[in-house]
């Protein structure tokens, strides 16, 4: 195990490319262009990728979770470069210590099996649990991080539970192999607006009593407001902006960050003489 | 501005409700009814629903996945299909040049209906165009025989349209996977527009798009509004979007509306437990206080429970609340709610 100092997971200069479109018709397309950051290992935190679709934001997912190689730069977990990773051992290593959580829980589980199953076979692949009752055991404890329990969850398929609760169960799965990192790609984009304070309210937790890292992946600057410590502002694969996560959103430097903020709908009603802000918007555009 | 304009400044929502409105629904309910080895399972998605829809005004609908939003849209636009059937209750559209009652007319007089005076901006406008046709073809395919003018009259028509909506005619000749997200909602809207209807229904339009694109896409249904002084209802679980677009708002809980009023009045003096949740649980930047999410789930509808249907999750539920369904309150203004604790006055 990497020592208190150490960086938790060091991304340096990683770049990605693809090539799209026939042989006369080569087209590169840089997803992510020369991204850096470190977690460290002693202070657990929330760091938030914001950016629009195509911005490469789930690229970089990808490679941190080692599913990717970066076409230039490394990135290290734990001091282990990821592309040194290679024994079926070591991954399995690897991949008890991050973890990942999709964006719609409806299709991260199979309709067919029972979600029970999900954690069983987490608990089976990735801890001691071998027998029913250790495997159980270690759901249940799971669960319950989440404020869940399995006697609620057991035998039930996925479309015998709400979005909501489909998403703590695939939270609660990732926490089995006890990881020091989440890496969340849009986890609350497809969950209902009440339901979404209540899984950012879990993220919290997680950081603050498990001392588990997290890379929270969105494009919803509130949320981000609300649970961030750090946060990076992705444009067309670039970083245009990063910082603390407070002082960049109250106060955005770089164009492209204030254009996100001036998008962001506000959730508090004008007053009755002012007009609303889509409409200000249009005002504006039409002088 | 015009007289009708100034009329509307100085009143924006009139106390008493006119003769006419848009849209009347009246007692609505529609169950999805189930029938296998003779075990009948109703899953009450629309139950007791009376609301009005003024002439020009954009009303919002919101609640949680699961609490009958679209199936309520889906029986006033009079698109149900069995198992969903309407068990009870009116649908009264008011299009001015003609009055219908929805439920009494014939299967072609409803498809008359549709798309010349009644829209429907669907969600995720990936899967509405037709992949392996052009643009054009799906506005042929669909306006053309609404419209009942010869082709190339037809066609100016829809390029005036789309310049009206700030869309370079260019589009007519894409495919769908040309165009981006946003730019394929705002053709899904200006197809559902091309006809002028004098009521639309849109369900989620902006949730699959991120917040640039979203914004412009709000924009593009407010200015279609204004023009065409259509009136919209406008579904979607994202409470923000309602307090920058719509006039008056519903809030839905499992098949029910539990509250409606002016959108404004809504937001400041939020009267129904749920309503209030919605609105305190919304992170907003520059605001880190925690919140709290609501606990539980959304009731079952095969099986909702007894009384209030938000009495399980409810922090301020009383005895009366488990037995007996809060009937529907207004409060002056427009303000309508369903709550015991509010007709007992136990919380103001």
């Amino acid at each position: 195990m990497s020592g208190a100092d150490t960086a938790l997971l060091d991304v340096r200069g990683v770049s990605r490319s693809f090539w799209t479109g026939g042989l006369l018709s080569r087209r590169r397309i840089d997803a992510v262009k020369d991204v850096s950051f470190t977690l460290t290992d002693a202070r657990p935190e929330i760091f938030t990728i914001i950016g629009e679709s195509g911005s490469g934001k789930s690229t970089l997912a990808r490679m941190i979770l080692n599913g990717m190689n970066p076409t230039s730069g490394s990135i290290a977990f734990g001091g282990e470069e990821l592309t040194t990773i290679r024994k079926t051992r070591d991954r399995m290593r690897f991949m008890s210590r991050v973890q990942p959580i999709f964006q719609n829980p409806f299709e991260s589980f199979n309709p067919l099996s029972k979600v029970d199953r999900y954690l069983t076979m987490t608990a089976r692949n990735f801890t001691e649990a071998r027998s029913r009752a250790e495997t159980d055991d270690a759901s249940d404890r799971a669960l319950r991080k989440v404020g869940l329990s399995l006697a609620e969850v057991k035998d039930r398929f996925p479309h015998e539970l709400s979005g909501g609760q489909l998403q703590r169960i695939a939270i609660a799965r990732a926490l089995i192999p006890g990881p020091r990192l989440i890496v969340a790609d849009e986890p609350v984009s497809m969950v209902d607006a009440s339901l979404r304070v209540a899984i950012v309210n879990l993220f919290k937790d997680l950081r603050d009593e498990l001392k588990v890292s997290i890379i929270y992946i969105t494009h919803d600057l509130a949320t981000a407001y609300y649970i961030s410590d750090r946060i990076i502002i992705m444009r067309k694969g670039e970083v245009v902006e990063s910082g603390d996560a407070r002082a960049v959103l109250d106060n955005p430097q770089h164009p492209y960050s204030i254009l996100l903020k001036d998008s962001v709908l506000s959730p508090d009603v004008p007053d009755d003489d002012e007009p609303k802000t889509i409409e200000r918007d249009r005002a504006a555009r039409s002088h | 501005m015009t007289l009708h304009q100034l009329n509307n400044h100085l009143n924006p929502a009139p106390e008493a409700l006119p003769a006419s409105p848009a849209l009347r629904v009246d007692g609505l309910k529609a169950y999805y009814q189930t029938r296998w080895f003779g075990i009948t399972r109703e899953v009450r998605a629309v139950d007791d629903i009376t609301l009005r829809i003024e002439h020009d005004e954009i009303y919002g609908i919101a609640g949680e996945s699961s609490s009958g939003k679209s199936s309520l849209i889906k029986t006033i636009a009079g698109a149900i299909r069995p198992p969903l059937n309407v068990v009870g209750g009116t649908v009264n559209f008011d299009f001015g040049t003609r009055k219908v009652d929805l439920y009494t007319l014939k299967p072609e007089e409803r498809t008359a209906i549709r798309w010349k005076h009644l829209a429907y901006i669907m969600q995720g406008s990936m899967s509405v165009l037709n992949p392996l046709r052009r643009v054009r073809q799906s506005f042929i395919d669909f306006a053309f025989r609404h419209m009942g003018m010869p082709m190339p009259a037809f066609l100016k028509a829809v390029e005036d349209h789309l310049l009206r909506l700030h869309l370079q005619p260019g589009v007519l000749d894409s495919y769908p996977h040309e165009l981006s997200g946003g730019m394929r909602q705002r053709v899904v809207i200006a197809l559902a527009t091309v006809c002028r209807p004098g009521f639309i229904i849109a369900d989620e339009p902006t949730t699959a798009l991120d917040v640039v694109v979203q914004k412009s896409v709000l924009t593009m249904i407010r200015e279609v509004q204004r023009e065409m002084r259509a009136s919209i209802l406008f579904v979607t679980h994202d409470m923000a979007v309602h307090a920058n677009l719509t006039d008056r708002l519903g809030i839905m809980y499992a098949g029910r509306l539990v509250e409606e009023g002016r959108t404004r009045d809504l937001f400041r003096n939020p009267r129904h437990p749920y309503t209030l949740h919605l609105i305190r649980s919304l992170p907003r930047i520059g605001d880190a206080e925690p919140r709290q999410g609501l606990e539980g789930t959304p009731p079952n509808l095969a099986d909702p429970p007894p009384g209030c249907r938000f009495h399980p999750r409810c922090p301020i539920a009383m005895d009366v609340c488990r037995v007996m369904v809060p009937p529907m309150q207004a409060l002056g203004g427009g303000h309508r709610v369903a709550c015991h604790a509010v007709t007992e006055g136990t919380v103001q």
